[in-house]
Order: structure tokens, then C-alpha cells, then sequence
């Protein structure tokens, strides 16, 4: 009864998405929803608890109280059984990675599956015998759908192993009092109430209140993002000097603390599930598959239904008529597009990772590519994260120094003897020290103890000098009065290592305006002169230019402490200072700075060109981001801010037309009592904006801000502080050297060598890879249209079925898989960094004219094309095509075993059963041919095939030449397995399609050739996809 | 006027839809202010209903509508306002353009794809006829998917199984209908007229042009005997003694190998093979004679009638079922292939 059983394609519907998350984590995504409403209520919550900032009251707390509420004891720790009660409670120590499922790209192809098998059912319902055609193919589907699944997944789980092992590679340990006894602990097996010692340069491993303290100072720069460990009120615990935060890192001394937070509880777990409840954004090309979905299911149904009614007013059943709307449905899923879209973003994610930028999230390599505003941190990102010396300021004179990342070439003048002195003051007055065991390191490497600014005197006047080591111990040092903030200066005596000359030399370092009013004589070529007020004068000019430049300044003087008051047996009491620390020689000004990145500029402008606004979003002083933005180009050298004009034409700020000035330079403060209007406003009016002074919330604020502009927007960071505004942006990119793993871990891309220029890459990888991915989906729509014609024809015209399903999954999932990849290898058609970035709403990735030129043109000939093919092979059997025409019901008909064809030969139901395979074979065969010559005018979409290139682009080939060979396989190999429905073709049918396949060639020459010669025309609009 | 209104509104609400299925707490937080919010809102429409002019009327029981659902449930008011953008698509009176194209677009691009498709169909046209004109219409290029011939029974009634009961006419009367109506065209008289009697046991080869009319070799109705009807019109089903006739496919130019002609026999397929006892074959050599051979084609070889072979179950066992196959036995003949029960033999069950 073939009646009932027409041959039913394969399904994909595209339903909404809801539907298509039955991918492979059903369960998951499940959970997923559940977990959604939760963290939406914790994310409110959280987030009002952050702008509460955090009630910690700990640090207020006396020691006592504090054993009282911890239950420990500051000698003796905590006990064992206590530890492991609290951690059993309270759980490890360590921040809950986010859980997320990975957002593959989703096709519902798993309805695709259930269709058929209902299909299957109706079919059942209808006639026990009917074939199982339609449940292979849906198990087909099903298959497909669990392949892609697992490989998708199998990518994400790659990227994530890289990740794991990035936090995995230190474990890091903790020297911890527990039972009265010092052990060396994992500090994820830290609890509340345990006392820690900390070393310097150790990480602190919770957060901890301190208990006491030797010269330790800490580094909260990956928690504010400054660099330098800043003074700090004891309103807020985020910046209070104690509590120490988790993750910061201590750069000298010891301290012991008592650990107040464990894991998520900490400051900075806070901020990462902060961060974590930030809803991720749908990838833009997620966006686009969907709306690809919506366009291939709009066609599929409206065709499915349009014939749906046109087969039942021809009086077929409306059971049958409703098998054939499924079948149309399914006709029309590229079942192999899913593996296609996969794959080639993963191997373009391969590209990247090679070229240092690790993509965590398969979409998001696509993302970068429609990026059209980077939101960059300062510190780590645009720099190099290290204070190094910028400026010196001797002998009336600026000097600058080498600020690239390896100071390899120190240009400004080293004769004078007034240089000779200030070396000597910048050796000896520096606490730092390089850590041991470092000798093959380069000097710009080397890590060392002590903390920012001292090493990078250390590390400057070591390229210099030389081994400063050497130097200090012929130097040694007598006496010392170490920096602190009352002071603002530090201070040594040293011996001279010039034997003859027994006068001790005192140095000193510090805030120049202190280090300035403890002088009286100057340094100028060597000699010392008095201080007047044309030299103050000087010093004051180099002083404020210095700092204008966002530069820390810091202030050298010198003085040989006369030997007659001070012989060699003298003994220095730095308490009572029974020494004189006034009437000193100043000897110079040295300022310091992070150094933005050598290769940023060049990226800025890469940037710039490509359509793409760079915006800096910094913690730090709004003076010093000003200055970095000026030199790596966010703020243009031409371009004045607001405050600039006023300056310069000296009037009021508020006289300034907002229209002349291209920056803007905006604080925290000021964002926040901004509306978003204001914000909008902002964003829009200005092309350069720099933002200072900015907390974890208002990074947020101007993502959102950004994304409200319909821009798609890249974070750049590295801090914890970061990590919410890396997880609100489309693509949060994290630096993987100096970022921390909370940052890590919410970014959807990590720059492996921090490098910002990376990102101008991933950014052309990401526009190539949407330009190709045009392309692959052009190339696969095409042959839909051949697949789906044969199927209309049969129903209306009643042809015997021209094409079976399972030779149908044999092109979608056979030939063209390795030419649709192939396509991911094309070269870029022009300088894509040279144009705008898509609009996210306007440039889709599937437009009308790709569709209609897909299925209208294309298509439609390469469905003639095959069928030309199919008709040759029935006429030269015995069957005209007219002979053809509603022959379906008899030619289906298993008891019909004398089927009259055009010559009067009569056909048995086997006969004419292998007669329909050959037709399929045929069919197949036309289509394939075709192909060919699609994948090749897929290769550009403007440019001639001749201009880019035939053979430039070698994965084509191959492409072609698998599609030809598994072509010649299914047929002489397998043309014998009677369940693939393939036979041997005779070769002479091999060649029907070619003239086809060359006029394919040729129209879509034509087209790309007046899209050239006119472009704006009404052609190119229509037919450039 | 409330164009405006309704353009200003328009781009909030468009991705409106999203709200939802990002953050479902956020839009019932909003739901309120929302309502007020499309409240204030329609009341500056109602005001500017009186100045509208009557020519939008349309429009405004569209608003009208909009009131109601937005009184009703958020989401429907969503939906509708998709619909809307959705019907301004499809036709925009003020920029008089559908599916945001003018008309004068449209009929461009009627034309374009008007002179495509219609050279697309001369190519086709052109690929055809090549394809005829390579073609002959006498002969088929190639034979190879039709051989070996097969063979089909009669009666034929949609199925391969012969149940019937003796006493009850009805069961059987339709076997004897299909059987004459078949037979109608091997009827002596007709034959006679029509087709020569040439001489048996050798080919009957016409040479000559591929276009010349073929004479056709007589089978006669009278030939089957028993089975012809003319003696006993009920074929024998009337007493349960079927006759069923055997006929092998035609194939053009197909010649039985080595001169000897196709022979049918029938056996017991599975079970005892004593269950038919006796079957009487008309024309008794049980065999298509070499005369009826090669089949020159419907268009030359008009008169053309199939050989047959009768075979008379006169004492086949009652109330069971019997598996009867029947071989074609001769060089050339393929009868076991598996997949095709219709070449080279035919079964049945009485």
C-alpha cells in the first residue's frame, strides 16, 4: 500500500526556542531555568547588598570579641575537629565556579526527530505495514542531535580544562595554627576562625582580620584596581586597611590574621556571584541562528501549508495531505548545518587560540567580530600593570626614560654628575630586593619583594647601574627610617664605598613637596648650589608637569653627613633621630607611572579604523587615565576635552560648547549622579570617553549603558572587580596572565599574553568568520530547494518520487559537510577591518536577499538542473516524462506487477523500485554536481571567483574532491546495499548535470559583476546578501 | 498626529517581547507602572480620536481593540502590537509600500523574475528536447532494469491470495468478471482478424525499418482450453477447480535464449506437495512459444498480444491454505531473485 507510505524527509523544525533547548542537556537546562529565578533574587539581593558595601563590621571588633564570636583562640588556633566541623559546614574555601551550561548553538533538530516519529505513527495508525523509513530518520536526527551536542560540548569542556588548569597550576597553600601547631595547609581548607600567618608575596587566602603586623603592606589592585596599595578609610571594608580581602596579594612582610570569610562569603566571592548573576546576554550569532531558524521554519511551514491545502482541493487524503506537511517541514531542515556552524567555529576558535586568545565560549568567537565599543580596563589591559620610570627631572632638565617592556634602551644623558648622585640615592634608599634564584631571568621578569614604586627604582637602576646587590653591600647600610604616610619620606645612612672618604651618606626618597622643604642646596651639573627661588621655581614647573602627566613623583636628596660629627663608630638611633634630616641637597625628581602596553597604540588605531569605539573604564585617578588614554590613543592627540577648551581659552567650564570637544573624561562621582539618559547622552555625543574612578557597579552601568546604544560590547579586564561588567558585556575578554580566575571565569574569551592587540585580531577572525558563515549557509540553503522541489512535484504532478529521504541525509550529512567547512578557510574578500561593524539589528547574518537568492535563484535551477538528470534516466529506461505525469498511485502499488511504461515493456514493483532508487541516485548525483559549482561561486560574495582567487583557498578542493569521491562511493560501493537506496549509475549520467552546474557559474558571475559595476543600485541592494 | 503617538511608541515596545523571556520578575515589578504608563497613554489617543479624520477609522478600532486587550493581560497587548507592526509590514499606507517595498519596486522585481524564470524555462525546454532528440522513440536506450521479464497472474483482484467458497457465487464471481474482461481481447475472432499465424517454435523476426508497423503473432483464447472460458464460463471456480492464467512481461526485444521457449511450473512452495495433486497446463507444452518473440514496442507492434499460460488446479485441497509457486524455467530467466517475487515466479494460495 504505497498509497500511505510517502517517503517522509527529514524534520527540523524550528520552534521556538524554548523548545530547542531538548538539545542535550534537557536536564540541565531544566535546572537551569529553576536556578535562574534564584539567582535573579540573589542578584537583587546581592547587588543591594553591595551598594550597602558590605556589613562587614569585623575590623571595628576587638581581638577579644572576635575569639569570642569565632570561637578560636589567636595562640592556639582553632582544633582539628573544629576545622573540619566548620569547613564540613561551611564547605571549602574556595569561590563555587559558575554553573553554566554552555549556550551551544541550537537548532531543534530533536523535534525534527519527533516529528517523523509521529509522522511514523500516523503512518502506523493508518497501515500496519507501512516502512519504517521515518523512524530511521528520526533516529537519524536524534543521532545528529546527540553528535553535534557531544562535540559542542567536548569544545566547551576543552577550553574549560585549559581554565581549570590556569587556577589549578599553583595549588596554593596556607601556613595555618590549628591545635596549637604551625601545618601547612590548602587554603581551600581554611575556616572561619583560623589564624594564618602571611608571608611576603604570598596570596592572602581568605578574607582576614589582622591581628599583627611587621612592615606587611598589601596589594588590592585586583580588587580595585589600582595598583598601588592605597590609603584607606575604616568606613569601607573594601578599602580599609584591615580587613585584608581574599586574592590580594602581599608584597612584603609578614602578618598574621584571623580568617573572618571563607569561599563565596569572601568580598571578592561576593563580587564574582555578583557577577555570576549577571543574566548573560544571548551571543549576537545566537541571535542569528535563531532568527535563521525563524526564516527556514517561516519558509518551511508557509510551503508545507500552502501544499497542505493544494493536496487536499486534489482530493488526497487529509491524512496523507498531512504526512506531506510534515514531509515539507523536514524537507526543509539543513540537518548538517548544526555540525557545519560547530565546527567552523571551533576552528576558527583554534586559529585564535594559536594567536593567544583562548575562546571559552564557542559563540563568542563571532562576537568580537560585531564588537562596536571595547569597554577597556587601565590597569593589566592598556598597561603593563608594573610602575615604571616614565620621567626624570636633574639639572633643570626632563629627561625621559625608556618605558617599553623591557627598558632596553635608556636614551637621556648619564654624564652628569648630578646623575651620578641621584643613581646612588635611587640604589640605596629602596627596601626592595629581588627574590633568590632568579639569575637567568631577565631583569624586567624578575620578581621581586617590596612594593611598587620601589621596584621599579630597583629594576631601573638595575638596567642601569648593574647588580644593585653588589652595590648595596659595598654601600652598606647603617640606618633607616622606613616609609610611612605621616612621614611621606624614607630615609638611610649608608657607608661610601670609597675607601678614602669615611663620611656617611644619608639618602632620602619622598613626597617632593616634603622631600623639598628639607633641603637647602640643589644639585645642578654636580655642583651644589643654594636653593633659591628661580631653582624652587623650576622644581615646582617639572613638579606639576610631571604630575599633570598622571605621573607619581617622587623627590631624591642627598647629604654626606660630615665625618668629624659622625665617625665610623657613630651609632645611629633611627627613634630619637640623632642625626640631622634637614638642610639637605636636592638632587632630583623621578616620576613613575604604569606604562601603557608597547603594541596598544597600534590596536587602538586598528580599532579605530574598524569602526570600533574604544572606551577606558579605570579605577584610578582620572589625571593618570587621562594620560594613558592620550598615549595609547584612546584620546586622540587632537582631540580636547570639554575642560582642555576651557582651559586653553581660559574661560569657565560650563562657557564650553559641549559640541567642540570630541573627549570626555567622566569620574565616578560624576556617573553617579547621572540619569541614563544623561548616560546615553554621553555615549553617544562623545567618541573618546575616558572613565575614572569607577566601582564594580558602575562598570556595570556603562555596559548597559553601551548596550542600550544597540552596540555590542567587549569588556576587557583582569581584576575581580571586573568580572560583573565582563559577564554583562557580549564578550568579556580577561586577561590570562595577570587577570584573576573571577575574571577568568565570567569572560567569555582569555587574552593569553594579555596582549590588548590580541583583540584586533579576534576581532578580523570574528568578522571573517561571519562573512563565512554567509557563506556556508548560503551554500547549504541552496540545495534545499533541490531537495524540496522533487517532493512538491511528486504530490502535485505525481511524478514516482524523484528523491528519497535517506539520499537526502546523505547530501545534508555526506557531501556537503567537508565543502561547508571548507568555506570557514575563505580568505576575506576585501579589508574587513577596514569597515563599520554590523549593526547588530540591521546586518543579518540570513537577510532577505541571502534567502531569496539561496532558494529563489540558485536553488530553483540547480532543482532543474537534477531533475533534468532524473528525467534523462527514466526516458532512457522506458519512461518519458510524460508518461510520468500521475503515474505516483500505479508506480507505488505493490500488487502491480505489469507496469506499462512508454515502450509497452511491462515493470514488476522490484523493478520499478530499483528504477526509483536509480532515479535517486540520479537526483543525488545532479544535486552534487551542482553543488560543486555553488561551493565555488560561495567563495565570494562581490569580488569575481577570478579575483579571490580559484585555487587560493586549497580546503576547497578537498571539499570538492570528498564530495565527488563519497559520491562515487555511495554509488559503486555501496550501490549494491539495497537499504541505502543508491545503485550504480551509469557513468554518462555523472556528466547530465554539468552544463548546469557551469550556468550556475556564470549567472552568479553576472550578478557579482553588476554588484561591482553598480553599486548603491537596486541590484545590489536585491542581490547582494 | 497620533502617528506620532504611536511611532514614539513603537520602538519601545518592538523588542518588547524580550523583556519577558529575559527577566519574568522584572516585568511583573513593571507591571504596574507599565499599566499607568498605557493608560496616560490612552487617554491622549482618546482626546485625539475626535480630530482624527474619518479615513483612519480603521485604525482606530484597531486602538479601540488595543484598550480592551490592554485592559485585559500584558501579554496579549504585546502580541498585538507585533501584530501591528507585523500588518504595517505587510502594507504601510503612508509610505504606500507592502512588505516595505513600493509599487513600483514590485512590479521591477515582477519583471526581473519574470524574464528569469523565463529563460531558466527555455533552458529547461532546450535540455529536454536534447534529451528527445537523443531518444528513440522505438526502442529504449537501455533494458537492463526491466530484465529479467516478470510475471503477473490473472485474475487479479489487489491481491495474491485466492479464497473463495464454491457455493457462495459471490466470492468467486469477480475472478470470472477479471477473467473475461482479460481474455476479451484473445478472443478467436479477433485475433483471427488482427494478428498472423505464423509459424510456431521460432522467432518471429521482422526486419526493416525501426518505423515500419510490426505484425503481431495470434494467441488464441482458444488455446487455454479448459481455461479459455468458452466451455466453461465460470473457469472453473464454480466446481473449485480455479484456472489461473500466467503472464510474462513484456520487454522490448527481449528473445528467450538459445531458442528454447520459457517454461512454467508450478509447485507446492512450503508444506505437503501433495497438496495440489494435479495442475493442468494450457497450452500443454506449459511453455510461451518462440513466435510470440521479440516484442517490437508499443508503437510499431500495435496488435501485440501477450502469450499466456494456463494452469488448471482440478484437484487442489480445500478449506487450506495452499503456497503455490510458479517458476519460469529457461536460459535467461533469473527466478530466484529474492527481493522480487514477481520475476521469474508467481505464488498463490487457494
Amino acid at each position: 500500500m504505497r498509497l500511505k507510505t510517502p517517503e517522509i524527509y527529514s524534520v527540523e523544525l524550528s520552534g521556538t526556542e524554548d523548545v530547542g533547548k531538548t538539545d542535550t542537556g534537557d536536564g540541565k537546562e531544566k535546572y537551569r531555568g529553576l536556578k535562574d529565578k534564584r539567582l535573579e533574587l540573589k542578584k537583587n539581593h546581592q547587588k543591594e547588598e553591595l551598594k550597602k558595601e558590605v556589613d562587614l563590621e569585623d575590623h571595628k571588633l576587638s581581638i577579644k570579641e572576635l575569639e569570642r564570636k569565632y570561637g578560636t583562640n589567636i595562640v592556639t588556633g582553632l582544633s582539628s575537629t573544629q576545622a573540619a566541623e566548620l569547613l564540613a559546614r561551611n564547605g571549602p574555601n574556595a569561590l563555587t565556579p559558575p554553573k553554566e551550561t554552555p549556550e551551544i548553538v541550537k537548532f531543534p533538530q530533536a523535534d525534527g526527530a519527533i516529528l517523523c516519529w509521529i509522522a511514523y505513527g500516523i503512518q502506523y495508525f493508518n497501515d500496519k505495514s507501512s516502512s519504517l523509513d521515518s523512524v530511521y530518520l528520526g533516529c537519524v536526527l536524534a543521532l545528529v542531535v546527540i553528535l553535534t551536542g557531544i562535540f559542542a560540548y567536548y569544545q566547551e569542556a576543552k577550553s574549560t580544562n585549559i581554565m581549570a588548569s590556569f587556577s589549578k597550576m599553583i595549588p596554593q597553600q596556607a601556613l595555618v595554627i590549628r591545635d596549637s601547631e604551625k601545618k601547612t595547609v590548602p587554603a581551600e581548607q581554611l575556616v572561619v576562625g583560623d589564624i594564618v600567618e602571611i608571608k611576603g608575596g604570598d596570596k592572602i587566602p581568605a578574607d582576614i582580620r589582622l591581628l599583627s603586623t611587621q612592615g606587611c603592606k598589601v596589594d588590592n589592585s585586583s580588587l580595585t584596581g589600582n595598583l598601588t596599595p592605597s590609603l584607606r578609610t575604616h568606613d569601607n571594608p573594601l578599602e580599609a586597611e584591615n580587613p585584608w580581602n581574599k586574592m590580594s596579594t602581599s608584597p612584603v612582610g609578614t602578618a598574621t590574621g584571623m580568617v573572618i570569610n571563607t569561599g563565596d562569603r569572601t568580598i571578592i566571592g561576593q563580587i564574582a556571584s555578583l557577577a555570576s548573576g549577571v543574566g548573560h546576554e544571548k551571543t549576537p550569532i545566537a541571535i542569528e541562528i535563531e532568527h535563521f531558524v525563524h526564516i527556514v521554519a517561516g519558509v518551511a511551514v508557509s510551503i508545507g501549508i500552502l501544499f497542505f491545502i493544494i493536496a487536499v482541493s486534489m482530493k488526497y487524503y487529509v491524512l496523507d495531505s498531512i504526512i506531506f506537511l510534515i514531509g515539507i517541514i523536514v524537507a526543509n531542515v539543513p540537518e548538517g548545518l548544526l555540525a557545519t556552524v560547530t565546527v567552523t567555529l571551533s576552528l576558527t576558535a583554534k586559529r585564535m587560540a594559536k594567536k593567544n586568545c583562548l575562546v571559552k565560549n564557542l559563540e563568542a568567537v563571532e562576537t568580537l567580530g560585531s564588537t562596536s565599543i571595547i569597554c577597556s580596563d587601565k590597569t593589566g589591559t592598556l598597561t603593563q600593570n608594573r610602575m615604571t620610570v616614565a620621567h626624570l627631572w636633574f639639572d633643570n632638565q626632563i629627561f625621559v626614560a625608556d618605558t617599553s617592556e623591557d627598558h632596553s634602551n635608556q636614551v637621556f644623558d648619564q654624564s652628569s654628575g648630578t646623575w651620578a648622585s641621584l643613581s646612588k640615592i635611587i640604589t640605596l634608599c629602596n627596601r626592595a630586593e629581588f627574590r633568590p634564584g632568579q639569575e637567568s631571568v631577565p631583569i624586567m621578569k624578575k620578581v621581586v619583594v617590596g612594593d611598587a614604586s620601589e621596584t621599579a627604582l630597583l629594576k631601573f637602576s638595575e638596567v642601569i647601574l648593574g647588580d644593585v646587590m653588589e652595590i648595596r653591600k659595598r654601600n652598606r647600610k647603617v640606618a633607616e627610617i622606613p616609609f610611612n604616610s605621616t612621614n611621606k619620606f624614607q630615609l638611610s645612612i649608608h657607608e661610601t664605598d670609597d675607601p678614602s672618604d669615611k663620611r656617611f651618606l644619608m639618602v632620602m626618597k619622598g613626597a617632593p613637596e616634603r622631600v623639598l622643604e628639607k633641603c637647602s642646596t640643589i644639585m645642578v651639573n654636580g655642583q651644589e648650589q643654594p636653593l633659591d627661588d628661580s631653582t624652587a621655581e623650576a622644581f615646582h614647573t617639572a613638579y606639576m608637569e610631571l604630575g599633570g602627566l598622571g605621573e607619581r613623583v617622587l623627590g631624591f636628596c642627598h647629604l654626606y653627613l660630615p665625618a668629624d660629627k659622625f665617625p665610623e663608630t657613630y651609632s645611629f638611633d633611627v627613634d630619637t633621630v640623632n642625626f640631622p634630616t634637614s638642610n639637605l641637597c636636592f638632587v632630583g625628581l623621578l616620576s613613575m607611572i604604569d606604562p601603557p602596553r608597547s603594541t596598544v597604540p597600534d590596536a587602538v588605531t586598528k580599532c579605530r579604523s574598524a569602526g570600533i569605539k574604544v572606551i577606558m573604564v579605570t579605577g584610578d585617578h582620572p589625571i593618570t587615565a587621562k594620560a594613558i588614554a592620550k598615549s595609547v590613543g584612546i584620546i586622540s592627540a587632537n582631540s580636547e576635552t570639554v575642560e582642555d577648551i576651557a582651559k586653553r581659552l581660559n574661560i569657565p567650564v560650563e562657557q564650553v560648547s559641549k559640541r567642540d570637544a570630541k573627549a570626555a573624561v567622566v569620574t565616578g562621582m560624576e556617573l553617579k549622579d547621572m540619569s541614563p539618559e544623561q548616560l546615553d547622552e554621553l555615549l553617544t555625543d562623545y567618541s573618546e570617553i575616558v572613565f575614572a574612578r569607577t566601582s564594580p557597579q558602575q562598570k556595570l552601568i556603562i555596559v548597559e549603558g553601551c548596550q542600550r546604544q544597540d552596540a555590542v560590547v567587549a569588556v576587557t579586564g583582569d581584576g575581580v572587580n571586573d568580572s560583573p561588567a565582563l559577564k554583562k558585556a557580549d564578550i568579556g575578554i580577561a586577561m590570562g596572565i595577570a587577570g584573576s580566575d573571577a575574571a577568568k571565569n565570567a569572560a567569555d574569551m582569555v587574552l593569553l599574553d594579555d596582549n590588548f592587540a590580541s583583540i584586533v585580531t579576534g576581532v578580523e577572525e570574528g568578522r571573517l568568520i561571519f562573512d563565512n558563515l554567509k557563506k556556508t549557509i548560503a551554500y547549504t540553503l541552496t540545495k534545499n530547494i533541490a531537495e524540496l522541489c522533487p517532493f512538491l512535484i511528486y504530490i502535485i504532478a505525481g511524478l514516482p518520487l524523484p528523491i528519497g529521504t535517506i539520499t537526502i541525509l546523505f547530501i545534508d550529512l555526506g557531501t556537503d559537510i567537508i565543502p561547508s567547512i571548507a568555506l570557514a578557510y575563505e580568505k576575506a574578500e576585501s579589508d574587513i577591518m577596514n569597515r563599520k561593524p554590523r549593526h547588530k539589528k540591521k546586518d543579518r547574518l540570513v537577510n532577505a536577499p541571502l534567502a531569496i537568492y539561496s532558494y529563489l535563484h540558485i536553488g530553483l535551477m540547480q532543482a532543474l538542473g537534477a531533475f533534468v538528470v532524473y528525467f534523462t534516466v527514466y526516458a532512457q529506461e522506458g519512461f518519458r516524462p510524460s508518461a510520468l505525469i500521475n503515474l505516483r498511485v500505479e508506480w507505488e502499488k505493490d500488487s502491480v506487477n505489469d507496469l506499462e511504461d512508454s515502450y509497452g515493456q511491462e515493470w514488476t514493483q522490484y523493478q520499478r523500485k530499483y528504477l526509483e532508487w536509480t532515479g535517486y541516485t540520479a537526483f543525488f548525483v545532479g544535486i552534487m554536481i551542482q553543488q560543486i559549482a555553488d561551493l565555488i561561486i560561495r567563495k565570494t560574495r562581490r569580488n569575481s571567483i577570478f579575483q579571490q582567487g580559484l585555487f587560493r583557498n586549497k580546503v576547497i578542493w578537498v571539499g570538492i574532491a570528498s564530495q565527488i569521491i563519497i559520491a562515487l562511493i555511495l554509488s559503486y560501493g555501496l550501490g549494491s546495499v539495497s537499504a541505502l537506496n543508491f545503485t550504480m549509475l551509469r557513468p554518462q549520467y555523472w556528466f547530465v548535470a554539468v552544463p548546469h552546474a557551469i550556468l550556475i557559474w556564470v549567472y552568479d558571475e553576472v550578478r557579482k559583476l553588476f554588484i561591482r559595476l553598480y553599486p548603491g543600485s537596486w541590484w545590489d541592494k536585491n542581490m547582494y546578501y | 498626529m497620533r502617528r506620532q503617538l504611536r511611532s514614539r511608541r513603537a520602538p519601545a515596545f518592538p523588542y518588547g517581547y524580550r523583556y519577558r523571556l529575559d527577566d519574568q520578575d522584572e516585568v511583573n515589578q513593571n507591571y504596574l507602572a507599565d499599566e499607568e504608563e498605557e493608560a496616560e497613554e490612552e487617554a491622549r489617543v482618546m482626546v485625539v480620536h475626535d480630530l482624527e479624520e474619518e479615513e483612519e477609522e480603521e485604525e482606530k478600532e484597531e486602538e479601540e481593540e488595543e484598550e480592551e486587550e490592554g485592559q485585559g493581560q500584558p501579554t496579549s497587548n504585546a502580541l498585538w502590537q507585533k501584530l501591528q507592526i507585523v500588518n504595517e509590514h505587510l502594507w504601510d499606507p503612508e509610505k504606500r509600500m507592502s512588505l516595505a517595498r513600493t509599487g513600483q519596486s514590485w512590479s521591477l522585481i515582477l519583471v526581473i523574475y519574470f524574464f528569469f524564470y523565463a529563460s531558466l524555462a527555455a533552458v529547461i525546454t532546450l535540455c529536454m528536447y536534447t534529451l528527445f532528440l537523443t531518444i528513440s522513440p522505438y526502442m529504449p536506450t537501455f533494458t537492463e532494469r526491466v530484465k529479467p521479464p516478470g510475471v503477473m497472474i490473472r485474475p487479479f483482484a489487489h491481491s495474491l491470495n485466492f479464497n473463495f467458497n464454491v457455493s457462495e457465487p459471490d466470492t468467486w464471481q469477480h475472478y470470472v468478471i477479471s477473467l473475461n474482461g482479460f481474455l476479451q481481447g484473445y478472443n478467436d475472432s479477433l485475433q483471427e482478424e488482427m494478428n498472423v499465424d505464423c509459424p510456431p517454435g521460432q522467432y518471429f523476426i521482422q526486419d526493416g525499418n525501426e518505423d515500419e508497423d510490426k505484425k503481431a503473432c495470434q494467441f488464441k483464447r482458444s488455446f487455454l482450453k479448459n481455461c479459455s472460458g468458452l466451455e466453461d464460463p465460470t473457469f472453473g471456480y464454480s466446481t473449485g477447480q480455479p484456472c489461473i492464467l500466467l503472464k510474462m512481461n513484456r520487454i522490448v526485444g527481449f528473445r528467450p535464449e538459445l531458442g528454447d521457449p520459457v517454461k512454467v511450473s508450478c509447485k507446492v512452495q512450503r508444506g505437503d506437495e501433495n497438496d495440489i495433486r494435479s495442475i493442468n497446463y494450457y497450452p500443454e507444452s506449459a511453455s510461451f512459444d518462440l513466435r510470440y518473440y521479440p516484442y517490437y514496442g508499443k508503437l510499431t507492434h500495435v496488435n501485440y498480444t501477450s502469450p499466456l499460460v494456463a494452469m488448471h488446479f482440478t484437484d487442489v485441497v480445500k478449506n487450506q491454505a495452499v503456497p503455490v509457486q510458479c517458476q519460469l524455467k529457461g536460459k535467461g530467466i533469473i527466478n530466484d531473485v529474492i527481493n522480487d517475487r514477481f520475476v521469474g515466479h508467481s505464488q498463490m494460495d487457494t
